[in-house]
């Protein structure tokens, strides 16, 4: 299915939480839209859903206009931040929910319920079918939660933070599995996230939000490595930003003409006084601390009055020395304009 | 808290303790032992004597609480349901006055609007509903008492069930309405059984206080025909001065209340 | 944040219900207020044939306001006596300090579960014997059973909201917990106190089982001076009596509801 949104303008109070938002999610794909918190990406999978009505703008689904359509008629399964699996209902009943509704008939309900917690690889845990939400893992529950939302053969499944519940460990693992089960079924999908690195490491398509707006949109890889908009590039792991410019020799001078951003794993230190191989920008810092990380050092050097993060093999020493960035890691922003590399 | 200022503190507690087992407990110990005495003699005539002539009454009670209740939860959890479902302000503040109407006020309300030539047979009559003059018997039997005991209770059960129902989160509503459940099936799916420990209390506490309902039978029965328990148990104690049997009357409904009894003894061992 | 959908079968139904919900609650005590103004009314009019606030300034005079003043006394004793008496014991709880804790916690709230008339006519019978029996002492001692119970909890809620460590903190510069007590923590709870007392005076007020056995026919306030007119047909009187009865609490529901807490609330519905 795919799904196109032009103009959409929501206002909760006096806050703007969707500023104009257009976008076209390609049938088939997995779109990552990722934010901070209070960027509108919530409000925009809600209008997705049908739960929200745009005050703007309008929703299309495979060529269909649905901004007005009830949530019920849109095809949309929603999986919630916090599963929303009802605990008097064991899981099948959670599961065949919305085949009841659709009056299936029981036979064809069961055969619906168990083909789906096959899907997602439930069918293993013998007997879990007949248990409730609160005796399952954390893992568990949010496989049931997409059972529930896939059971009903949505054209459109909508994740809400799916993975935030879960601890560290099983989340790396359950991104996985949802991007395996997405590409099984081809499902268009909307994944919604505050995790950067969760979106650039699922998705298709990413969308990245600020203020009620959609600042850069496209393949992750393109937008990690070309970030148009100051705000984006930090979002994406920019850690240092220095306002300043750099030098026909390399050195970074402080100014307030421009905004320099980098990520503190391109940032070298080097002893004071080393001679400088010519594609680097450099400035001469001084080390203020270093702590051990497991697999790095991070290092705080001041550089001027900012300090900035740079990630070493080796721990380096308080005192006098030079931070170095390559020129084609380092990202240039003139005043707010848009990105101009090198 | 020094040994000193724990005995001062104790000592000040003490006596809104000994004011309540004055006027509670002692009376209550008092009715207990009163209901197996007659004439100085330790007997169960009293109880004999209640059900020989207090017995159909004891099921008329238990009848009219038991529809009082049944009303007050069906309007109730159909009400509380629209007001978490779509929120309504002005009704839902219009359906609390009625807990601020003393019960008295109620039971003569009532009367005046139910009764055969009451208020609401001229108003069904004015308006061409029934033919004017004519009087409807609402007020004088079971029916009335139920519909009496229902408005006064109503306002508190949906007040409960609002306040537990908003306790569900929206998404497991949402999650519902997504799969095209409608007011119905999500008061009725979801919110019901996502709520069924207050909903329990609720129902609970309302058919204890019906059971017990005094002033409301009191200003509107017509003084013939079954009768509720405490009316029994009043003229039984004031007119007749036979505090036995009106003892035993009373600890009959100590006993069809004890499951209120449990209830609030949990809620303290909480 | 839920979109409506504003079908037409959702708009009727939903007016339907808001007129049935209207008339069945403003109802009843419409006809109060009708009969209220009634100077007579044969059936079977509608109306009223001649209106007039003769029975009103009835009420201004005699033994209606002889039973409202007396009603306010009772009510004004009672309140300072059940919250003076309350505090130390709802404080003690709130801390979890109580001696003998959940049997004594019980004392205080069996007297809503069980059912309140025959207790109350055991206590007659003891009233009488201790010669307490239709006098103004016994009526307020029938209604501190009532008042005890709803002081003790709402204050109880009301210091169990206060963290002990603003009380800690002030005992860690040196002050003792009965000064902690008056200086932090009664000061911080005075808006649970000033409902817990607006909540006991209306309880005295509108009090009747109890009233009616201990104190008629010597002591009579006027939830039972509007039963004895109701009983003797007065209908005019006695729907003035329930109209004024009516008025302290709908006067609170007006002010107060956004500021009174549900589980207050919860305590008016057994009034």
């Amino acid at each position: 299915m795919e799904v196109r949104v032009e103009g959409l303008v929501k206002r909760y109070g006096r806050v703007l939480a969707l500023a104009g938002v257009n976008h076209v999610f390609p049938s088939g794909a997995l779109t990552a839209v990722v934010g901070p918190s209070g960027c509108g990406k919530t409000t925009l999978l809600r209008v997705l859903a049908g739960f929200v009505q745009p005050e703007e703008g309008r929703v299309w689904m495979d060529g269909r206009d649905v901004t007005g359509v009830p949530p019920q008629a849109r095809r949309c399964a929603l999986v919630f931040q916090n599963y929303a699996l009802w605990p008097h209902m064991t899981v099948f009943d959670n599961v065949a929910f919305g085949l009841r509704l659709q009056r299936l008939p029981a036979s064809e309900v069961e055969r619906r319920v168990r083909e789906t917690l096959a899907l997602v690889e439930l069918d293993r845990v013998p007997g879990i079918e007949r248990r409730r939400p609160k005796e399952l893992s954390g893992g568990q529950q949010q496989r049931v939660a997409l059972a529930r939302a896939l059971a009903v053969r949505p054209g459109l499944l909508l994740l809400d933070e799916p993975l935030s519940n879960l601890d560290a460990k099983v989340r790396q693992r359950v991104r996985g599995e949802i991007r395996t089960l997405q590409r099984r079924t081809g499902i268009t999908t909307v994944y919604v996230t505050h995790d950067q690195e969760e979106a650039l490491s699922i998705a298709d398509d990413l969308v990245v939000m600020d203020g009620g707006r959609i600042v850069q949109s496209g393949r992750p890889e393109e937008v990690y490595a070309h970030p148009e908009d100051p705000f984006v590039a930090e979002f994406l792991g920019s850690t240092n930003v220095l306002n300043g410019t750099v030098g026909p020799d390399g050195r970074i001078l402080p100014s307030s003409e421009g905004r320099l951003l980098f990520r503190a794993e391109d940032t070298a230190v080097w002893p004071a006084g080393q001679s400088l191989p010519p594609d680097y920008a450099w400035a001469p810092a001084e080390v203020v601390d270093c702590l051990f990380l497991g697999h790095v050092y991070r290092a705080y050097v001041r550089l001027g009055d900012t300090v900035v993060l740079a990630d070493t093999k080796a721990r380096v020493g308080p005192g006098q020395v030079v931070v170095a960035v390559p020129r084609d890691r380092l990202l240039i922003f003139s005043g707010s304009e848009p990105a101009a590399r090198r | 808290m020094n040994r000193w200022e724990r005995w001062g503190w104790t000592l000040a507690a003490l006596p809104a303790v000994l004011v309540l087992l004055v006027t509670f407990g002692l009376p209550l110990a008092q009715s207990l032992a009163a209901s197996f005495v007659r004439d100085g003699r330790p007997t169960l005539e009293n109880y004999a004597l209640v059900y020989r002539l207090y017995r159909q009454d004891v099921l008329y009670t238990l009848g009219v609480a038991a529809a009082g209740v049944l009303l007050t939860f069906a309007c109730g959890i159909h009400l509380a349901g629209y007001f978490r479902l779509r929120a309504w302000p002005w009704v839902e503040f219009l359906l609390k006055v009625p807990l601020f109407v003393p019960f008295v006020v109620t039971g003569h309300a009532m009367r005046v609007f139910l009764q055969p030539s009451g208020t609401l047979s001229l108003a069904l009559g004015a308006l061409g509903l029934v033919a004017p003059g004519t009087r409807l018997g609402l007020g004088e039997g079971w029916l009335g008492l139920v519909l009496a005991l229902t408005w006064k209770h109503l306002a508190l059960v949906v007040l409960l069930l609002v306040g537990a129902f908003r306790a569900v989160d929206d998404s497991y509503l949402e999650a519902a309405q997504g799969f095209g459940a409608g007011y119905l099936r999500q008061t009725w799916a979801v919110l019901v059984p996502m709520s069924a420990t207050p909903l329990a209390l609720a129902c609970v506490l309302t058919l204890t206080s019906m059971l017990g309902s005094f002033s409301i039978p009191l200003l509107m029965s017509r003084g013939s025909g079954p009768q509720m328990l405490m009316i029994d148990l009043y003229y039984r104690f004031g007119q007749h001065g036979d505090f036995g049997v009106a003892s035993a009357l009373g600890v009959i409904s100590y006993v069809l209340a004890s499951g209120a009894v449990y209830a609030y003894l949990r809620s303290v061992a909480r | 944040m839920r979109s409506p959908s504003p079908s037409l079968l959702g708009l009727v139904g939903r007016a339907a219900l808001g007129a049935l919900v209207l008339v069945a609650v403003v109802g009843p005590l419409l006809s109060l207020g009708l009969w209220s103004v009634a100077e007579r009314w044969h059936w079977p009019a509608p109306f009223p044939q001649q209106v007039g606030m003769k029975y009103w300034s009835r009420m201004l005079q005699g033994d209606p306001l002889r039973a409202l003043t007396r009603g306010v006394t009772i009510a004004s004793v009672t309140t300072v006596l059940a919250l003076a008496m309350a505090v130390p014991v709802a404080y003690l709880a709130a801390r979890r300090r109580l001696p003998a804790g959940p049997l004594a916690l019980a004392l205080f709230i069996l007297p809503q579960a069980f059912p309140q008339l025959p207790v109350f006519a055991s206590a007659t019978v003891l009233f009488y014997r201790w010669n307490l029996a239709g006098t103004v002492p016994g009526v307020v001692l029938i209604h501190l059973v009532g008042g005890l119970v709803y002081a003790v909890w709402t204050l109880t809620a009301a210091f169990r909201s206060i963290g002990p460590e603003l009380e800690e903190a002030a005992q860690n510069l040196g002050a003792s917990t009965t000064r902690t007590f008056f200086r932090v923590t009664l000061p911080l709870a005075m808006p649970g106190v000033v409902a817990s007392a607006i909540l006991v005076f209306l309880h005295s007020l509108d009090e009747f089982n109890g009233t009616l056995l201990v104190g008629a026919p010597y002591v009579t306030t006027l939830p039972v001076y509007m039963y004895t007119a109701s009983l003797g047909y007065e209908l005019q009187i006695a729907s003035v009596t329930a109209l004024v009865l009516m008025v302290p609490g709908v006067v609170l529901l007006l002010l107060l509801e956004r500021f009174l807490r549900a589980e207050y609330l919860a305590f008016f519905g057994h009034l």
